[in-house]
């Protein structure tokens, strides 16, 4: 053992350079062609750091309370807290009561159809961490496979559609946001039904914004205001969720589709608690 | 041993820093990023093998938790580190003027290569806007904090060595 170190420390830079090269191209070989070495490593990384995140996290929350001061101001905004959850959970509602308002009368015209929308199962969670550069928008959050949580459930807060479940653990999921680059999130338009594609777009982001396009806009209607929610196509996104509103509009170069922005409903600059729906569209579709 | 054991230790505590309260910072648009000024710091403190040792380290654990390609962020932050360490023969008081150029570099390089590997590859051309949203604000953030950052390294950097010294011979100090 000891003869080893001593090796090590004798070691020129130039030497430990061309073996850290090949160990960095060995490992993105593996990573790239099996999944036998990435998940396990993570998971078990994560597992362990989990605990710190979450910690931190409590000492900071607990701090910004301290510098927010007083007591009345703590009471306020706890106040403040639990009013705001309730407005989420409110507009949430009115947001599925209205979708299933104007899908009811297209389709009472049709046929008779007895389904409504469901109100979904919910799991509050906290936002405990955040991918570590600026290109992607994941984060994670302090509840996983104990909470019943799986990959592909809908997150969601302030009233809006935050993102997807990509990965989970025992306590923690990782969810990427719709504003992330290679999000793509089939939608609709509220009143029409309408489709389109929304993406996140890193670029359009710091403006506050997200992107739409192939929009076939065949009643010509959709302008700034107009409600945007994920449409009954989606395989991984349930129906009628509420993801912002149309913040400009312009015709394709094809004059067929529209593309333009949308203001989101949930604001990413902000999040800390987050709702998670518990309910996976695939296995709602197959229990109808 | 102990020396490394302390290093991955401030590794460890940088990247809890990095995931949880910088990204939280209310006045901040992007995140600095205080793993490439730990990175550049030790190259230019201690030399290329403890740069490159410290950036490999840095980089793995960053790969691991954002779960992107293992080896990919290891390989940047390892050169950044290595290069920096080119510097460390002019490096002799606690002035901050070549580390925020290094830290600059540095990160500029780092994202310049994202920007290539992930998002130039799937066809995003608009590096106008990437340079201007992403880009340019990350490099700005990370080398404005290494004003706060580089000098309580270099505090740190001198307890190690100093424990290191009487431990033994000046064997880590320079190569």
């Amino acid at each position: 053992m000891k003869k080893k170190l001593r090796l090590n420390i004798n070691l020129k830079s130039r030497h430990v350079l061309i073996i850290l090269l090949i160990l960095c191209g060995g490992l993105a070989v593996t990573t790239l062609t099996t999944g036998i070495v990435k998940d396990p490593v993570r998971g078990a990384f994560v597992d362990m750091v989990v605990p710190f995140q979450n910690g931190v996290n409590k000492i900071g929350t607990r701090l910004s309370k301290v510098f927010s001061g007083f007591q009345d101001v703590q009471k306020l905004s706890e106040e403040n807290e639990a009013l705001q959850a309730r407005v989420d959970e409110l507009i949430m509602e009115n947001n599925a009561l209205l979708q299933s308002q104007t899908e009811l009368e297209r389709l009472t015209e049709l046929y008779d159809l007895d389904r409504q929308y469901t109100e979904y199962n919910k799991v509050a969670a906290q936002v405990i961490a955040k991918d570590s550069g600026n290109w992607y928008n994941t984060f994670v959050i302090n509840k996983g496979k104990n909470d019943g949580l799986a990959v592909d459930m809908n997150v969601i807060a302030g009233g809006g559609l935050v993102g997807i479940i990509t990965e989970t653990g025992d306590n923690w999921s990782e969810v990427r946001a719709i504003i992330d680059d290679s999000s793509n999130v089939s939608a609709m338009v509220a009143s029409t039904s309408d489709t389109c594609i929304v993406s996140g777009d890193l670029a359009l982001f710091g403006s506050g914004k997200i992107e739409f396009s192939e929009l076939r806009d065949r009643d010509n209607i959709v302008m700034e205001g107009t409600r945007i929610v994920t449409s009954n196509i989606s395989t991984k996104y349930l129906t009628g969720l509420l993801i912002g509103y149309v913040g400009s509009v312009s015709m394709d170069a094809n004059n067929l589709t529209k593309s333009g922005t949308i203001i989101p409903a949930a604001d990413f600059k902000n999040i800390r608690e987050v709702l998670v729906i518990t309910d996976l569209k695939q296995t709602k579709e197959n229990s109808d | 041993m102990r020396r490394k054991a302390a290093m991955l230790f401030i590794i460890g505590l940088f990247l809890l820093l990095q995931t949880t309260v910088l990204s939280r910072l209310p006045f901040a648009i992007v995140t600095p990023d205080i793993m490439m000024i730990l990175t550049v710091s030790m190259g230019f403190m201690q030399g290329k093998k403890e740069g490159l040792l410290t950036g490999f380290v840095s980089g793995l654990f960053i790969d691991i938790i954002s779960g992107s390609v293992f080896g990919g962020h290891a390989f940047l932050y390892m050169m950044a580190g290595y290069f920096s360490g080119f510097f460390c023969q002019i490096y002799f008081d606690n002035s901050v003027r070549l580390p925020l150029v290094l830290v600059g570099a540095g990160e500029t390089f780092l994202n310049l290569a994202i920007y290539l590997s992930n998002f130039l590859l799937k066809g995003k051309l608009a590096f106008g806007k990437y340079l201007a949203v992403i880009i340019l604000p990350t490099v700005a953030f990370t080398v404005l904090s290494t004003l706060i950052v580089y000098p309580i390294l270099y505090k740190i950097n001198h307890l190690l060595v100093e424990r290191q010294k009487e431990a033994s011979s000046s064997l880590w100090i320079r190569e």
